[in-house]
């Protein structure tokens, strides 16, 4: 009995570790080659090798401290990454978990055709609503400011926030709003006291997707965005396109850089991940 | 609990929901929508419909249709959708059933993992592009090392180029979608498979039984959305292959890009029109299981 | 959180409203320079306008070189162009475009006078067909121009056992000498897998149309005549293509250029060249040695970075002209004039014009285009005799190339070879050749029919 569910045991383990380990490699091995860059001496990393000769942390030196042309704004566009980003999951999450608790707890009327609607956003392409979205940002005087960025990202972001979220508040037993409607509480105290509560993981999945979403944009902040103080990092990377002869090191160490907060704001948040509703099962 | 009897509950409390506070619940329903129908009129309605405007000239059509590189391009874009999309959900639910397993070095792992989704495609992708160099790249220079053979000129080839094109994407896009269904599989309350462990389920009862009937709309309709996005994904072939070797790997959202750099606004509107047959049943679709 | 947005909403369009009634505004869109210099340069210039002219306030973008047109198509579209705008991108993609379609102001007033000053070649391309109006006018002004050079690490050479008085000066031996002889000869002494010739084939690159057009060039084909109209049907041409699609292709089907070039990008020849897998390669502008020369002045690098960036720029590179045309007569340069406009809706139009006329003045214009590196040469005949042209020899060698004439590019007669450039057409068809096994001769068939179609 022991020995079976040992062998049981180490099975599992190393049936998690042949995923694992392909797992670790598919995704390290390319960032891997771009950390090459970014501690190679400059030129060097372009002779094929797989450690450089002589490492080096310049190439963060200049970056952190902006010594470069293409990046003499990099912390105040990384901020400005930071801050877009961060309005853009905070505004999708209270938009979307508003519309996704209407439609799936207070069943209101129309609420499908609420969601119909909102899928129907994705009807065409983003990319190819670049164009149309400036100009109805010129209509409204939104042109060249943060707002506008940040609202045409919520748009993007909220039909598949408001889908994901209403699919995971189906799945909540209808018995505890009715126990807190019972108990007096209003729909609003239901949706900040139990409803949310309840949706943790979703909202941190929803929220960094949003949050990611604007983190990378490119084709809306380069269009929507009008000075380079008020640039986000992405775009300001496209600099190195610009020419044919880039400091290639120079780009990949700025971006090996750029993936670290979102990284870290994901790996902040993840361990609310798993307890959400599970947690909230029991209590309810 | 029957649909009859949730029905009533549910009147019943509306009522006495109505009865206790000023507001109905209808209205508070109301209140909840408002902000995201405020967002939907003014920047989805009215965008969407500029589009159309900007391309109503049947004209465009003719001219899309004489680019030479128009119809391989909307079977690259078919098979990109087919091929990348499926591969890419089916490894995603296989991940989130990994990521759910509580040891130090999966947590640690699935940090790691999201990093690809953190990274900006510019440096990312070019990174790649580097390392695909048939001269001095990394893996060629290992293939050499290795075999003392050439490998292949990676970009060269129209289906290598286009499948390292699709590799490219699901690297990228592949964490975000585990993650999805990861939210999905935690949602799933534990009981359910406490209870099946009990009767002896094996792994694969567990997903057959009781996995997989509860992420199957969501599955679904993420491999929907999943091609919708990608019909926008530029990124991936653009910053790669740039739609080479001899425009053989375009996809319908580079050939837009390109016209776009030319000031054809209204042929670039016409190719996402165009776009809309691949679309338009996934919409529709999707439209339909959510009715359900 | 509605209000909150309205509330921002507000707040915005307030600030907006306010600025624009206490100064006058001037928006200028200006492509982001590469080097430091060419943006201080500018950032100068536009200081020395508002010091000049206190009332005036300028609003600069700037945005990198390939989000220029889309960003300068969306804002057109909405309405609300920049009042002046300039990218390296427009010559080749848009103006001649946009000049047809009557989206240009004519700024003959504002040209004629100071049409002296610059080179005949040069403002040419500036002098651009409009179909509302129906007539031939300057709507757009010249900043600077840029045309095809050849590159080559002269240690390179000398370690495959030649001289640089071995090269030939005749077109058929010249390249035949990078091919057959150097590159066996460098592979020997090496004993790296080095390749004669880069020879840029990319259908996403701009540095493979522009590189071929220049052995179309040498054959003396004529693709339009000056009204645009097209000269393919002339058997001549269909010859004189032949010729030129087989001699550029040769390089790669004999193994001379590195497999990979057939997928080049714009910067895929330049890092092939600076890791030494080229010995030699052609290119427009001579980025490649001035990415040297930046290294050596560039004060964030190493001491040895910065002698070996010293070192390759005055011992190692060098720049030069083309070989002789196949009929023994010497090159003509085929010249890539930027330019930039002031749109028909443009809100400031007389203020754009007077800030122009400032800009295109020798001591704003020159530092600006020197600020560059040697990467762009002068449209103005002073700024060419400039001292910084004779500095050193890659300056010299670019110097020596336009002076001894330059061609402009088709697109400036019928503007509608920027649709064919930018299909990449030239590339297309070197694919169809190297790739697919197709005949030079049916390539340029098709290659041929292709133009018709789009330019006809």
């Amino acid at each position: 009995m022991n020995t079976r569910k040992l062998l049981r045991n180490v099975s599992l383990e190393s049936g998690l570790l042949l995923i694992g380990i392909p797992v670790f490699l598919w995704t390290m091995i390319p960032l891997y080659h771009m950390f090459l860059f970014a501690i190679s001496p400059k030129d060097a990393a372009f002779s094929g090798q797989l450690w450089p000769t002589n490492p080096t942390l310049r190439n963060f030196e200049i970056v952190f401290q902006q010594k470069h042309h293409f990046l003499y704004n990099f912390w105040l566009q990384m901020w400005n990454s930071l801050w877009i980003s961060s309005a853009t999951a905070v505004i999708t999450l209270m938009v979307a978990s508003a519309a996704a608790f209407a439609i799936s707890r207070l069943r209101m009327k129309g609420g499908r055709l609420v969601m119909n609607f909102a899928l129907f956003t994705y009807f065409i392409p983003a990319a190819f609503l670049a164009v149309p979205m400036y100009k109805t940002m010129t209509i409204y005087r939104l042109q060249g400011s943060d707002l506008s960025l940040i609202l045409a990202m919520v748009t993007i972001a909220s039909p598949y926030a408001i889908w994901i979220l209403r699919q995971a508040s189906d799945k909540l037993p209808v018995e505890l709003d009715e126990a807190a409607l019972i108990d007096g509480a209003s729909p609003f105290q239901l949706f900040r006291l139990v409803y949310i509560p309840l949706m943790v993981p979703s909202l941190i999945a929803v929220g960094t997707y949003a949050l990611l979403l604007a983190w990378n944009e490119y084709l809306y902040a380069f269009l929507l965005l009008q000075s380079e103080k008020t640039l986000t990092l992405p775009v300001a990377l496209g600099n190195f396109l610009s020419a044919d002869d880039s400091p290639w090191e120079l780009l990949m160490t700025a971006g090996f850089i750029y993936a670290l907060p979102p990284a870290a704001i994901y790996y902040a948040f993840r361990r609310y991940m798993s307890s959400g509703l599970t947690a909230g099962a029991v209590k309810g | 609990m029957t649909a009859t009897s949730i029905e009533t509950a549910r009147r019943d409390t509306t009522r006495r929901a109505r009865s206790s506070q000023g507001l109905s619940k209808e209205a508070w329903g109301r209140i909840f929508v408002t902000p995201y129908v405020l967002i939907f009129l003014s920047l989805v309605v009215f965008p969407v419909g500029y589009a159309f405007w900007l391309a109503r000239d049947p004209q465009l059509y003719v001219e899309l249709a004489k680019d030479p590189v128009f119809l391989r391009t909307a079977i690259n874009t078919l098979i990109f959708l087919l091929v990348a999309i499926n591969v890419k959900m089916m490894v995603a639910l296989f991940l989130s059933g990994f990521f759910t397993h509580k040891r130090w070095w999966v947590k640690v792992l699935a940090v790691l993992f999201v990093l690809p989704w953190a990274v900006p495609s510019i440096p990312t992708i070019i990174s790649m592009r580097f390392m695909l160099n048939p001269e001095w790249g990394v893996i060629n220079q290992l293939i050499f090392k290795l075999t003392t053979e050439d490998g292949p000129n990676w970009l060269n080839d129209p289906t290598l180029a286009l499948s390292l094109s699709m590799v490219v994407h699901i690297w990228k896009s592949l964490p975000f979608w585990t993650l999805i269904l990861l939210a999905g599989r935690l949602a799933i309350p534990l009981e359910l498979y406490e209870a099946a462990s009990v009767d002896g389920a094996g792994p694969w009862h567990r997903f057959r039984f009781i996995t997989w009937p509860s992420m199957r709309t969501l599955y679904v309709t993420c491999t929907l959305l999943s091609m919708i996005f990608t019909v926008g994904d530029f990124n991936s072939v653009y910053l790669l292959t740039g739609g080479g070797p001899a425009d053989l790997t375009h996809v319908l959202a580079t050939l837009g890009i390109r016209y776009l750099r030319l000031d054809q606004v209204g042929l670039a509107m016409a190719t996402i029109v165009v776009a809309l047959p691949f679309v338009l049943p996934l919409v529709f679709f999707m439209m339909k299981r959510l009715s359900r | 959180m509605r209000r909150a947005i309205a509330a921002a909403a507000a707040l915005a369009i307030a600030l907006s409203a306010g600025q624009a009634l206490a100064q006058e505004k001037l928006t200028v869109l200006w492509v982001k320079g590469f080097y430091k210099s060419e943006d201080d340069a500018l950032y100068a210039a536009i200081k020395a306008y508002e010091t000049k002219n206190p009332g005036v306030k300028i609003e600069l973008s700037q945005y990198a070189v390939q989000d220029m047109i889309p960003k300068s198509v969306a804002a057109l579209d909405a309405g609300a162009p920049p009042d002046i705008a300039y990218s390296d991108t427009y010559d080749v993609q848009v103006a001649g475009k946009w000049a047809f379609d009557g989206k240009l102001e004519d700024l003959t007033d504002l040209i004629t006078p100071m049409k002296d000053r610059f080179e005949a070649v040069a403002l040419s391309t500036a002098f651009l067909y409009n179909d509302k109006a129906k007539k031939k006018s300057y709507y757009a002004f010249p900043i600077k121009q840029q045309t095809l050079h050849i590159q080559y690490w002269k240690d390179m050479l000398a370690q495959a056992g030649f001289k640089e008085s071995d090269i030939p000066g005749t077109w058929k031996e010249y390249w035949s000498f990078w091919c057959e002889k150097v590159q066996p000869a460098s592979r020997k002494a090496t004993g790296q897998r080095t390749y004669g010739i880069g020879s840029p084939m990319g259908v996403e690159s701009t540095d493979s149309f522009q590189s071929f057009l220049s052995w179309v060039d040498a054959y003396n084909v004529k693709l339009v005549d000056d009204s645009g109209k097209l000269l393919v049907d002339d058997p001549k041409v269909k010859a004189g293509l032949v010729n030129a699609l087989r001699d550029y292709t040769e390089v790669y089907t004999k193994g001379c250029s590195p497999p990979s070039s057939t997928t080049w990008k714009d910067p895929d020849n330049n890092v092939a060249f600076h890791n030494r897998t080229t010995v030699m390669t052609h290119n427009y502008t001579i980025s490649i040695a001035a990415k040297w020369l930046d290294d050596a002045n560039n004060e964030q690098l190493t001491a040895e970075q910065r002698a070996a960036g010293r070192k390759a720029y005055d011992e190692l590179i060098a720049t030069s002209g083309f070989p002789k045309k196949p009929d023994g007569s010497p090159m003509v340069y085929r010249t890539a004039v930027k330019v930039g406009v002031i749109f028909q809706d443009s809100k400031n139009k007389a203020r754009a014009k007077d800030f122009l006329k400032f800009m295109l003045e020798e001591a704003n214009l020159r530092p600006y285009v020197e600020g560059a590196l040697g990467r762009w040469f002068p449209v103005t005949k002073e700024s060419q005799k400039s001292a910084f042209w004779q500095a050193d020899k890659h300056r010299k060698a670019v110097y020596d190339q336009f002076t001894a004439g330059t061609t402009p590019f088709e697109f400036t007669k019928n503007y509608k070879f920027t649709i064919l450039n930018n299909e990449n057409v030239w590339a297309k068809a070197m694919n169809r050749v190297v790739n697919e096994k197709v005949s030079v001769d049916k390539a340029v068939d098709e290659l041929i029919a292709r133009i018709k179609e789009v330019a006809g």
